[in-house]
């Protein structure tokens, strides 16, 4: 990808393309799918945008947005506010800290670098909220929800390169 | 410079997040204001997002019912027969039970649906059991109502905002709901425990459950009318009793909030104008 042209396109609409493609996914995670026990297992589709967006366009998805997709995620899934903000940030500073590891990898690399994050995502939901409702909760439902993350993770990232290479093919 | 910055930010916005994550559980109406200002702001989009997946459900139902159109028509029609000899005998009941409680003054719970809403999000987590529905105080609903659909109980609102107001469902760990036993009227408390299945608490020494048993609402503590079904005792083992629901919780779609007190009126010498409508 010719990465002159990238950073042409990314002034205006299609710099908010990162932003806007989380939100989507993140609104997704919000809907109902009436499928018995999805809603135990259901992804973490904004971890894997956050993610994707941190190694190819960092600067487009600065920490301050990604608290702010943090929080409203917290609002709308109902619950503790700061939770997901602050697992979210904390994997963004951990992808943009490595990210020369990750940048001009292929896509398996990738891919292992996400399994690793999403089962320290798991885990790190799974002992707020036994802190935050003073219970030990069941850790196979979070280490469910991570399996499931990290199995639509390749679907996530074809749209999302589909996404990232809109911001060429506009400044063209 | 800008890595020293980068740094900055990035730390801020971590302790920003804890600083939410301690301070932000304390219920205080700033954060529950700005909490349903968000949910307002999105129930729209949400709203119009699930419209699609409510089709979809509609759709299987739709080919489910038209598979077994004529075996329904068959059972239906036989429970016709036996729900028409119920009615009579349910109106004598009924007569009687309206004289008996006037002239005991009991009080009559009087039960006012305050809104239907849609459910437009869901919780998605495997720790918190809650939805989203599109009325808020606008419509009439207040804090802490009961939410309930054709099948039974669903939960209650946490949180109102203008045109929103999130529910805390049934087996959310911290719902509580005070329940009894249909066929002996035994209280006890239905816990969620964020599990499909919430346990029962407080069976009293000495009483026993069986498979099966129906659980309705008692009607204690003011939130949810009396008599309401619940659900069904479908395990007895070492984690407790365990209820399946009568509402599925995963596919909610249009809900009721209903306010529910207890009204005492006067024994008056003058007839019942609901007793002459049973009577009619």
């Amino acid at each position: 990808m010719n990465m002159g042209l990238e950073i042409k396109s990314e002034v205006g609409f299609r710099g908010a393309l990162p932003f806007l493609s989380t939100l989507v996914l993140l609104v997704m995670m919000q809907l109902q799918y009436r499928v018995f026990f999805l809603d135990n297992l259901f992804p973490f589709l904004s971890l894997a945008a956050v993610y994707y967006w941190c190694i190819f366009k960092p600067q487009l998805m600065p920490v301050s947005v990604v608290f702010l997709l943090g929080i409203l995620q917290d609002i709308l899934s109902g619950g503790p506010l700061g939770m997901m903000a602050l697992l979210l940030v904390l994997v963004r500073i951990f992808v943009v800290w490595q990210s020369s590891r990750f940048l001009e990898r292929e896509f398996l690399f990738n891919w292992l670098g996400f399994i690793f994050i999403t089962l320290a995502f798991g885990l790190g939901t799974w002992v707020i909220a036994s802190i935050y409702l003073k219970q030990s909760q069941n850790f196979w439902d979070s280490f469910g929800q991570s399996m499931v993350t990290i199995a639509v993770f390749p679907v996530v990232f074809l749209t999302l390169g589909w996404v990232r290479n809109l911001l060429v093919k506009e400044s063209r | 410079m800008k890595e020293l910055r980068h740094r900055f930010s990035s730390g801020f916005f971590v302790t920003m997040a804890l600083a939410l994550l301690i301070f932000g559980s304390k219920n205080s109406p700033v954060v529950d204001g700005f909490k349903s200002g968000v949910s307002d702001f999105f129930v729209p989009v949400l709203d119009l997002a699930s419209r699609p997946f409510e089709a979809a459900d509609d759709f299987i139902e739709w080919t489910q019912q038209v598979a077994i159109v004529f075996s329904e028509n068959k059972r239906l029609r036989a429970e016709n027969d036996s729900l028409k000899q119920a009615r009579t005998k349910a109106s004598q009941l009924a007569i009687d039970n309206q004289r008996l409680k006037r002239l005991l003054n009991v009080g009559e719970g009087q039960v006012n649906t305050l809104a239907a809403a849609r459910v437009v999000s869901d919780s998605d987590s495997p720790f918190f059991k809650s939805v989203l529905i599109n009325r808020g105080t606008r419509d009439g609903v207040g804090k802490g109502k009961a939410v309930i659909n054709e099948d039974g109980i669903v939960g209650r609102t946490i949180t109102v905002g203008a045109s929103s107001s999130r529910v805390l469902l049934a087996t959310d760990i911290n719902s509580r709901i005070p329940v009894k036993l249909a066929s002996g009227g035994l209280n006890m408390i239905l816990e969620g425990d964020n599990s499909a299945y919430p346990k029962l608490a407080f069976l009293p020494l000495g009483e026993h459950l069986v498979i099966g048993d129906l659980v309705l609402t008692s009607g204690y503590g003011m939130v949810f009318p009396p008599d309401l079904p619940v659900g069904q005792v479908v395990a007895i083992n070492s984690e407790g009793i365990k209820i399946k629901l009568s509402a599925k919780l995963y596919n909610l779609n249009y809900v009721s909030i209903v306010g529910y007190e207890i009204i005492r009126s006067p024994v008056t010498s003058g007839g019942d104008p609901s007793l002459k409508e049973i009577n009619r």
